[in-house]
């Protein structure tokens, strides 16, 4: 027994320094990359800065806030200085909003946050009992409708969906606010949790209502498998219900692998998060990953890359290594299976 | 789908069916492009906001031009990004998958470095990344939906080689003297191109999907060539207003186009994969 | 189970729609959506208020409804040593929304932080300025340089001991301005509350929330009731909004043709892109536009009336030459104008020629904003009516950047300060990004543009300001070189709630929104 558990523990670590290491490669390479990236942008970030001020701003005053932002070096010093602050853990300022980028992305991601484990959580489980009840009763007409719903939503683009149910809930039957996560007149510190969930709500759904489709499909897909195997047959054979037999045999099976599954969609999620805030206003990080981009803040550009690198790589090793606690051989199908 | 095809007598030719019938709706829409004159771009403020209907079979916008001809034209507009970036981006993939199985350990751990580093930085960031160092456009979309879109396929074929290798047959054959090259050539291209193709089809939906996102985002197209995104982003701009047909039919046609593909792709894979075609 | 779990999360999402909005907003408060967040803090020495009015600030100077610049923290101000030396006496007994008292050093820290903190706030003309006493500042500039003025009704004077802590300023300001700040929801609102200290009129609304909202959530707002001044597009100008009134405030938001004044000779801008355009490098081609262009039609079907035909650049402000206005939509002298310049219609195609050169050039305009385009549609119509082929091109603004020294652009511009007119038409600038983007150069202009700069007194810089658009015999306006074609003065359009007065507003620059908080401490409800 003991030594069964120094040999798990043992596992785990390996699995962890390995995944470490694997980080800091990945953070190399993405750092590098990212930077040559913007480096050759036909953007112009001294003009980026002055926006639409261009008619009012003087050369001397350029000079100035080309030095200010030390543009006037070269690429390869910069890259150095830019290098030698990121592992010291400063990712510079933020052009836009004149803020150090940490504190920029930090404040915008508790923002986001809350959105996307609400929409994780919420398509997660119910993609899950979606994909259940679709599988264990399947070819029976509540599987159609299910199905039917995967079918068209499952590739459906997310900020149509926002799109329209902002149409219908908002404008329509004003059940909800049209825009920003927090109501007017009231300072930060005297907003109500149930006022924030209403801002939520909207973003929330339309986030979820895509995600669910594939969660519940590979659900189904496992249910029927172990729906259709021997062991299920002989436990009908001996008398159990299908409620028993769903919640003994077809949950502890399904369970891991959709977690799996769900933990490495966080891209997607996070994807998804950047157009539901455009579409609602929603003033998370996704909204400053588009202004950084539109408005050229390089800075908070290169910072979000390497903050949202960080966030997805955790979720993508969370995902491998459930895999290796389910099942060493079902790493290989799942891969296959994910196409 | 899975399942309840596999109940019917041949899924095989029901298979071959699904996809007849969605070429047929795809070539119904290119006839249909050819057919339209570009007059409905143009603007006409005298017939703003027509509603559906009204003179014009999808309604006009603010600035009279027609949505129909619009939708049409930027559905191809869709299509040709999805199809440059699909081939684009499964071409590096298996060039990057077949480097890392046949040139040794060391491209492998580059090769297997690089796909890591692409699947964990968020496509979407790595869209708008790409497109701010080209600076938006057609050609910007492309490349970058080719750069995001690679590695996930890269892996599979990567996976799929590797056990290629080890198998008995190419063992067999690489003891009885055949190069590497030859086996490449003769053993595993055959054996991966089925895979490509899958692959290729199946990324059709996500390279148009996440077009349409960037250019919804304004990081792609310029507003004066109709493009779905583009128009769902305009349409933003008259939610309140009471214009909803703006928002309403762009998104619905997107979805059956990226229906089309899914559907093709699904049967097409499910008529190639080696583990499923002999159903 | 499961069952008992779905109908769980049912139930709450029910309960979570039932509840709606709160009542929120307490009776008194203002509700603004006009826009205006500045992302970065309302820091002045960052660029905060740049455009005047900084609401937490108070000025040196500032305009009053009719555009004269009148006192704020000051009393008197002098030029002297040739335009070099400025010096001014503020008011004595000025606090801060803190309590704190505004003294000359606090003014000198602002200024000196400003001009070297590489932000949006132009002071590179300022040499170093120096309290002189507890309430008279002395400022020393590099040249002369009248549109210092204008940086004194600009710069928000920040308390020196609080700014100089650098404990995030921009986001928590302190000011000596009619309101004091409040909170801030990045993104979303800003609250702020009358200033208890304010020296001025007291301001009868003692609390304002503005709201950040594209313009069409800030409609759905409006019609919601939801807000009590809402600023809209002109497109939206015509619809109506119950419990509110339109208010069309009159701008120097121009909109007009930037023309390249040189021909193409192959030369080409350190960057690589090209200068010139043979067609409109002729003054003929240039003017005749101006003359067949129908100014009132483009304001009243592109703007549906919102707007007002357009001359220069300063339109009906205090350094604007009434004289440049000519008789336009008159196609027989433009047709006239392009005959004697030597363009005609040799191979009957429509379009005029001059040494074989087809009078056809492409008009680019920032392909975002449907306003532009449809200015641009309409004029390329109105040139083939005599004769001149126009291609539109919507491009973005980095595009723009690459084909404005060769390509004719639609901009706009307006400012409350003449520094724009000199910024855009004097030679020494030609070619920078969108400055003087056409190359346009004329001595006498450069030399009239150098003297109002160097000016002692606003009067004497004006004289010249007016002389450089026309002097009698040249000018940068369309009776001399005819640089642009000036087509329309934007309205801007705002609706007001039917229970708020805001008194007159003053003409508005470039910017639609924040300008109309000028005179807001004369804000009152009448219900």
């Amino acid at each position: 027994m003991i030594s069964r558990q120094t040999a798990s523990i043992r596992k785990s670590a390996a699995f962890l320094g390995e995944k470490t290491f694997r980080l800091a490669m990945v953070m190399c390479l993405v750092c590098a990359m990212s930077f040559v990236l913007v480096q050759n942008s036909p953007v112009d970030p001294v003009r980026a800065y002055i926006g639409a001020d261009a008619n009012q701003i003087g050369t001397e005053q350029r000079t100035l806030i080309a030095e200010r932002w030390g543009l006037d070096r070269p690429p390869a010093e910069r890259f150095i200085r830019w290098a030698g602050q990121i592992v010291r853990g400063n990712l510079g300022t933020s052009m836009i909003f004149n803020e150090p980028v940490a504190s920029v992305i930090g404040k915008r991601f508790i923002v986001s946050l809350g959105l996307m484990a609400a929409a994780w959580v919420l398509s997660g489980i119910l993609g899950f009992a979606l994909g259940i009840i679709s599988g264990v009763w399947h070819r029976r007409a509540v599987s159609k409708i299910i199905d039917l719903y995967c079918f068209v939503l499952a590739s459906a683009p997310v900020f149509w969906i926002a799109i329209i149910l902002l149409v219908f809930f908002s404008v329509m039957l004003q059940w909800t606010p049209v825009s920003g996560s927090t109501p007017p007149g009231i300072p930060a510190g005297e907003i109500t949790l149930a006022q924030r969930l209403h801002h939520m709500l909207l973003p929330c759904a339309s986030l979820s209502v895509i995600s669910i489709a594939g969660v519940a499909l590979h659900t189904k897909k496992k249910t029927v498998e172990i729906m259709q195997s021997d062991y299920i047959l002989y436990a009908r054979a001996r008398g159990e219900s299908a409620f028993g037999i769903v919640l003994r045999h077809v949950l502890r099976n399904s369970l891991l692998p959709a977690i799996s599954l769900h933990f490495s969609s966080l891209n997607e999620i996070f994807g998804g998060s950047v157009l539901v805030e455009q579409v609602f206003g929603y003033p998370g990080l996704g909204k400053a990953t588009v202004d950084a981009g539109i408005r050229g803040d390089v800075p908070l550009l290169l910072g979000i890359t390497i903050f949202t690198t960080i966030f997805i790589f955790f979720g993508n090793a969370a995902a491998d290594y459930l895999y290796t606690v389910i099942d060493p051989r079902m790493r290989h199908m799942e891969k296959i299976n994910e196409y | 789908m899975n399942i309840r095809l596999v109940s019917l007598p041949n899924p095989r030719q029901k298979s071959a069916a699904s996809i007849t019938a969605c070429l047929i709706l795809l070539c119904s829409l290119f006839i249909l492009n050819a057919m339209i004159d570009e007059t409905g771009l143009g603007t006409d403020l005298g017939r703003r906001y027509l509603a559906p209907g009204h003179g014009s079979i999808l309604g006009t916008d603010w600035l009279g031009r027609d949505m129909f001809t619009r939708i049409t034209k930027g559905l191809c507009m869709s299509f040709h990004i999805g199809i440059m970036s699909a081939i684009g981006s499964s071409l590096i993939a298996v060039i990057m998958g077949l480097a890392a199985a046949v040139f040794g350990k060391k491209v492998d751990a580059i090769v297997a470095l690089l796909i890591d580093a692409f699947l964990s930085v968020p496509h979407i960031v790595l869209l708008i990344l790409v497109s701010f160092t080209l600076g938006g456009g057609f050609k910007g979309i492309v490349i970058a939906v080719c750069v995001s879109h690679w590695s996930r396929l890269a892996r599979i074929i990567r996976a799929e080689i590797l056990q290629l290798k080890g198998s008995d047959y190419i063992m067999m054959s690489y003891r009885l003297g055949r190069s590497r090259r030859w086996i490449m050539a003769h053993h595993m291209l055959p054996h991966v191109s089925s895979q490509f193709l899958i692959g290729l089809i199946l990324m059709f939906p996500h390279a148009i999907l996440h077009a349409a996102g960037l250019s919804f985002l304004g990081f792609g197209m310029t507003p004066d060539r109709p493009c779905i995104g583009v128009l769902l982003s305009e349409s933003m701009r008259h939610i309140s207003t009471g214009y909803w047909w703006l928002a309403l039919f762009p998104g619905a046609a997107l979805v059956a186009l990226v229906k089309i593909f899914d559907v093709i792709g699904e049967n097409a894979s499910r008529m190639l994969n080696p583990r499923t075609k002999q159903e | 189970m499961l069952k008992r779990f779905i109908s769980m999360l049912i139930l709450s999402f029910i309960l979570l729609c039932g509840c709606g909005p709160a009542q929120t907003i307490k009776p008194g408060d203002l509700v603004l959506a006009i826009g205006g967040e500045s992302a970065e803090g309302y820091d002045p020495t960052m660029g905060w208020g740049r455009y005047g009015h900084p609401l937490f600030h108070s000025t040196l100077l500032k305009l009053d409804e009719n555009l004269n610049t009148i006192n704020d923290l000051a009393v008197s101000h002098t030029v002297s040593n040739g335009g070099l030396v400025w010096t001014v006496r503020i008011r004595d007994n000025v606090l801060f929304s803190n309590g704190d008292p505004l003294t000359a050093d606090d003014v000198a820290y602002t200024y000196n932080t400003a001009a070297q903190s590489g932000g949006k706030a132009d002071l590179a003309m300022l040499k170093e300025a120096a309290a002189v006493g507890p309430n008279r500042i002395r400022f020393t500039l590099k040249y002369p340089y009248i549109g210092f003025i204008g940086k004194l009704r600009t710069l928000g004077i920040v308390p020196a001991n609080i700014h100089r802590t650098g404990r995030n300023y921009a986001r928590n300001p302190v000011g000596s301005g009619p309101y004091k700040f409040v909170s801030w929801t990045e993104g979303q609102q800003l609250i702020v509350e009358a200033n208890p200290y304010y020296y001025g009129m007291k301001p009868s609304i003692k609390r304002m929330i503005f709201l950040f909202m594209d313009e069409d959530t800030s409609f759905a707002a409006a019609k919601a009731g939801r807000v009590h001044v809402v600023a809209l597009p002109p497109i939206l100008g015509k619809q109506k909004i119950p419990g509110m009134t339109v208010h069309p405030v009159r701008s120097v938001d121009n909109r007009g043709i930037m023309f390249p004044c040189v021909p193409d000779t192959g030369k080409k801008t350190p960057e690589g892109y090209s200068i010139g355009n043979n067609v409109t490098s002729d003054i003929a081609i240039r003017k005749a536009i101006n003359y067949t262009v129908d100014r009132r039609l483009l304001a009243a079907t592109v703007l549906e009336g919102f707007g007002e035909p357009a001359w220069g650049i300063v339109d009906n402000l205090p350094w604007d030459e009434p004289s440049i206005r000519i008789k336009d939509n008159d196609p027989a002298t433009a047709r006239k104008i392009l005959k004697d310049g030597g363009w005609v219609d040799t191979d009957g195609d429509g379009i005029v020629e001059k040494n074989g050169t087809r009078a056809e050039f492409t008009l680019l305009y920032y392909s975002n904003d449907s306003v532009r385009q449809n200015l641009s549609l309409a004029c390329a119509d109105m040139g083939k009516k005599i004769g001149i082929k126009i291609n539109v091109a919507g491009k973005s603004s980095d595009e723009i950047l690459r084909l404005n020294h060769s390509c004719a652009v639609l901009y706009g511009y307006g400012s409350h300060s003449p520094e724009e007119m000199y910024n855009l038409f004097h030679g020494k600038f030609a070619g920078i990004e969108q400055l003087n983007a056409g190359f346009y150069r004329n001595p006498t202009v450069d030399r009239y543009l150098d003297k109002a700069m160097s000016s002692s007194t606003v009067e004497e810089s004006n004289r010249y300001w007016k002389l450089a658009q026309w002097d009698g015999k040249t000018g940068m306006s369309v009776r001399g070189d005819a640089a642009w074609a000036w087509l329309v003065n934007l309205t801007h359009v705002y609706f007001i709630s039917d229970t708020l007065d805001v008194g007159a507003s003053m003409i508005e620059p470039h910017g639609h929104g924040w300008p109309i908080t000028a005179n807001i401490e004369k804000w009152r409800f009448t219900k």
